[in-house]
């Protein structure tokens, strides 16, 4: 149980972390999404803002045309991806929610970096110490807990069953 | 004396398949090997310390993977105590709702849920399908390529793939580099056809990654998962480095299942002598692990081994089944070529078509199948009358519907010019007047004008060393005066924002309203109740043009 | 120095199995053909290990672990031999220099071509399994990446064989040559998959884990 126990608590510091950001988030007032609040574009709109702060209807083609949406603008933000993991596990999801949580943990990573790290994830890429460290630093730098336990387990495993770097 | 009986037969396509006996060492043998795993399952403190007779000492990482993540321990030792051929009645009964099952499946071990699929043949895994799939609605998917990789052509294919009912595109490449354009290509191509339809490009899989975060494709399904160590291996991952991945998809917004399929570890050398079934129930596993909301499987690629030896084509049902058991989406294959035979791979078809299944076929070839990059599909082009006369005949939904030669060469030269102002204001390689006609008209790649590969090759690159991404598109759509194409475009960008799309077995309608399992939820409970063929897309799917009408005659 | 010594012992080991695999497979070969024919068929001569190769004028390539020795011929009996002399010929057509090695890791086409693309002094390697599929491969890539991949092993012939060498060294030379023309033929899977399968297996009995690639002169 300690690992579920574990991720628990990293949910849940994970959540006032997100309403304290400020967005007009649905933890802010206590309140736990469900099935019904979905599709979140129709049922809760006001809960949908990009990274830079805007709506929904606010990405329009005039916008894009006079260069005020950028690509910032068109991707996902931690506390939607928590809004929709509340969903999934309404829904019965469990592992589905659970995703959602560790990628709202990665949207703080840049693309190149999310690159290089699931490059050294694959067989025979790294060693031991090079995972720990990429754990340390998704830990440190990008406060990303359940992630970087994620990769610690994995360079635990790969260390026992010989998929580090120089094992074939 | 020879039978003139005899040769007859032996010329018959269906002898020009490949078809071997069982070889029980090397895992040639589709389910119930005798080398499979007994189901067992032992919890001490939370944590799985025995599965499926293995001791958490001896577990490979597949083995850990779905011991940490990939089973619903509350019930795991209620329900592998029960009856296993009790449970597969409870799956084929109407009268158990899909909800209350759902909880005991997603309980079960991968030796325990294919012990349990053993019991059914095929009418009763086709019952429990109807049921068990997690979307209502069934759909389909295409597969749009070409044997030069021209890119005019993909748009008029996918534009015209659009309008014949496929909610998803899938393309690929002939050459690796050519990849944007491909991609580029189908986006453009779907969103003229109809606003709404997804679409990906099947590749090595950062760069697939890469091409999403991009903003040129909507999703991804080739991320390969398999069902021994060594094979996974093969395939550069590990059930750590695809869980990262997945992750990685839905932290930029982007929808995404796994791939994987009966045969391949016996294809790639490693099946440890247990049989196809039993491997891809432990894939299936990995991907609930992983936190995925969907699976593409029905051996895929390697449809040629389980359709080579006794009931594989029986186990390639039960394997799209245990995905719906476990909750997830599934793409139930259909995608490559199986047979020369028509009768044999009409009756592949059945056995997902019947009872709908979220993707009937993933996919379905757009294109003739001399210009499959996939290989080759299941389905063709030249099949497009055939599949609706079939959904005619049987009043079944299989995804697609009838089309007149109007709409489509109208809505081939509408893609193929917009791909043209796209190619124009990105500065891209030129796109001729005689490109856009000849795809506006074309059947196959044989019918257009070639094109220079190695300047295509080269902007390519350079496309992508530019940062070219979706909203440049955006953009140029709207320079070239395709206004609508260009907000087609936007809106598939914007789902990435909301996440709605994330959720499990979603599709996008033509007003921009995702349908998944949650908002539509597949409640089969009998006669008279889940997705009816009825009213409007009745009509629609009734009309095909050579039905002679009585009155004008 | 503890690792050095497991590394050693491993390889030690894994020799003498391997060296039991052969006699297994002696045994078992009785019944077939090929027997006879891996006899009078024998053109490669180990030479010793694979080095790292300095020159830029070099196209590596690599056999995979069954290649004209365990098997001989191809998924629709082209001979290896011929095979493997179209492959270089198609390299010296463009001025350059084919050298060829086998590898024991892994019989998977893309790992075989990645481990010779290291060694390759101009970073350009083709990969080739005993059934015939191959592809061109090319250092800074990931594994499952190519420059160009010849996947369905029935259609190769011998021309194709030629082109691709002659492609690789263009690459090697910087050049960014026309993509050898794909076959595609969808009736190959149904017709050949399982056969495949089982010549991959057959293939896969021979790879050797943590075994590092052999030069190999060819003699034809």
């Amino acid at each position: 149980m300690n690992q579920e126990l574990i991720e628990k608590m990293v949910r849940d510091i994970l959540q006032e972390k997100n309403s304290v950001a400020g967005t007009v988030s649905a933890e802010k007032s206590g309140v736990t999404l469900t099935v019904a609040d979905y599709p979140l574009v129709n049922k809760r709109p006001e809960l949908v803002k990009t990274t830079t702060k805007k709506t929904l209807e606010e990405i329009t083609l005039e916008k894009v045309m006079d260069g005020t949406i950028t690509p910032a603008d068109v991707r996902v933000t931690a506390d939607t991806l928590i809004l929709q993991a509340q969903i999934a596990r309404d829904a019965g999801r469990t592992t589905l929610a659970k995703n959602f949580e560790r990628a709202a943990e990665m949207t703080k990573v840049p693309d190149d970096r999310i690159l290089e790290i699931y490059n050294a994830l694959r067989p025979y890429r790294s060693s031991k110490e090079e995972l720990e460290s990429i754990a340390n630093e998704l830990e440190n730098q990008y406060g990303a807990v359940i992630c970087a336990n994620f990769v610690r387990e994995a360079a635990e495993l790969y260390a026992r069953r010989k998929k580090l770097k120089g094992d074939n | 004396m020879k039978s003139k009986r005899f040769e007859v037969l032996a010329n018959r396509p269906v002898n020009q398949d490949g078809f071997v006996k069982e070889w029980i060492e090397e895992g040639l043998i589709a389910m119930e090997s005798p080398k499979d795993p007994k189901p067992s399952i032992q919890i001490v403190n939370g944590e799985v310390v025995e599965l499926d007779g293995k001791a958490k000492a001896d577990f490979d990482l597949i083995d850990h993977f779905i011991a940490r993540y990939g089973i619903n321990l509350e019930r795991a030792e209620e329900v592998i105590k029960m009856n296993s051929c009790e449970l597969a009645k409870m799956l084929v009964d109407p009268n158990v709702p899909r909800r209350e099952i759902v909880t005991l499946t997603t309980s079960m071990t991968p030796a325990k849920i294919v012990e349990v699929v053993s019991h059914m043949n095929v009418v009763e895994m086709m019952m429990a399908m109807q049921k068990m799939r997690s979307r209502k609605r069934p759909t389909t998917q295409a597969h749009v390529t070409n044997l030069r990789d021209n890119p005019v052509q993909i748009a008029a294919d996918a534009a015209e793939a659009a309008i014949r009912g496929f909610d998803e595109q899938e393309t690929t490449v002939a050459v690796v580099r050519y990849a944007p354009f491909n991609a580029l290509s189908l986006l453009v191509g779907s969103q003229t056809g109809r606003g709404g339809v997804l679409t990906q490009c099947s590749l090595e899989e950062a760069t697939e990654l890469d091409l999403g975060m991009r903003g040129l494709t909507c999703y991804a399904e080739t991320i390969s998962v398999y069902g021994t160590d060594p094979v996974f291996t093969d395939g550069d991952d590990t059930p750590w480095s695809k869980g990262f991945l997945a992750s990685a998809y839905a932290s930029r917004g982007l929808k995404m299942r796994f791939t994987s399929g009966t045969g391949s570890e016996v294809q790639m050398g490693y099946a440890e002598g247990k049989s196809m079934l039993y491997l891809e129930a432990r894939c299936i596993f990995i991907t609930k692990a992983a936190g995925v909301q969907g699976l593409q499987n029905g051996s895929i690629s390697c449809i040629g081994i389980p359709g080579s030896v006794p009931s594989g084509i029986r186990a390639v049902l039960a394997e799209n089944l245990i995905t719906t058991m476990l909750d997830l989406e599934v793409a139930s294959g259909n995608d490559q070529t199986f047979s020369h035979s028509d009768i044999r791979r009409t009756a592949r078809l059945l056995m997902q078509f019947l009872p709908g299944t979220d993707y009937i076929s993933s996919g379905y070839s757009a294109t003739p199948n001399y210009d499959n990059m996939f290989a080759g599909s299941n389905f063709d082009a030249e099949d497009f009358d055939d599949y609706n006369i079939l959904q005619r005949d049987l009043k079944v939904d299989g995804g697609l519907n009838p089309v007149t030669e109007e709409e489509v060469v109208t809505v081939r030269n509408k893609a193929a010019r917009a791909l043209q102002q796209v190619f124009e204001k990105l500065g891209l390689p030129p796109i001729t007047d005689e490109e856009v006609t000849a795809a506006t008209y074309a059947h196959g790649s044989k019918d257009m004008p070639e094109r220079n590969m190695v300047e295509d090759i080269k902007a390519a690159g350079e496309m992508m060393e530019r940062g070219i991404t979706g909203l440049d598109v955006v953009k140029a759509l709207s320079d070239g005066g395709f206004t609508d194409v260009a907000q087609s475009v936007l809106n598939m960008l914007k789902q990435r924002v909301s996440g709605d799309y994330l959720h499990t077995s979603s599709i996008i309608d033509k007003d921009w309203n995702v349908i998944s399992a949650i908002n539509d939820q597949n409640d089969y409970a009998g006669p008279g109740t889940g997705y009816r063929l009825e009213g409007e897309r009745w009509e629609k799917l009734k009309n095909i043009a050579v039905a002679i009408d009585g009155n004008e005659l | 120095m503890v690792e050095i010594n497991e590394k050693l012992l491993r390889g030690i080991i894994e020799d003498l199995l391997e060296e039991m695999q052969v006699k297994e497979e002696a045994v078992s070969f009785k019944t077939e053909k090929t027997s006879e024919e891996c006899e009078s068929n024998e053109f490669l001569t180990e030479i010793g290990e694979a080095k790292q190769g300095t020159s830029k004028d070099e196209v590596v390539i690599a056999l995979a672990p069954a290649f004209g020795k365990y098997q001989t011929k191809s998924i629709v009996d082209v001979p290896h031999k011929q095979i493997l002399r179209e492959i270089i010929a198609g390299i010296e057509e463009e001025g350059l220099k084919a050298r060829v090695i086998r590898v024991f890791r892994s019989s998977d086409v893309a790992f075989v071509a990645v481990e010779a693309d290291r060694l390759s002094g101009s970073g350009v390697a083709i990969g080739i399994q005993s059934r015939g599929t191959a592809l061109i491969h090319q250092k800074d890539l990931q594994p499952l990446s190519n420059l160009e991949l010849f996947p369905q092993a029935p259609l190769i012939t011998l021309e194709t064989y030629r082109a691709m060498g002659k492609n690789a060294a263009k690459y090697a030379k910087g050049e960014s040559p026309n993509p050898v023309p794909m076959v595609n033929d969808q009736m190959a899977r149904p017709k050949f998959q399982a056969k495949a399968a089982l010549l991959h297996i057959k293939e896969t009995k021979h790879v050797v884990t943590g075994k590092n690639a052999v030069e190999l002169k060819v003699n034809f």
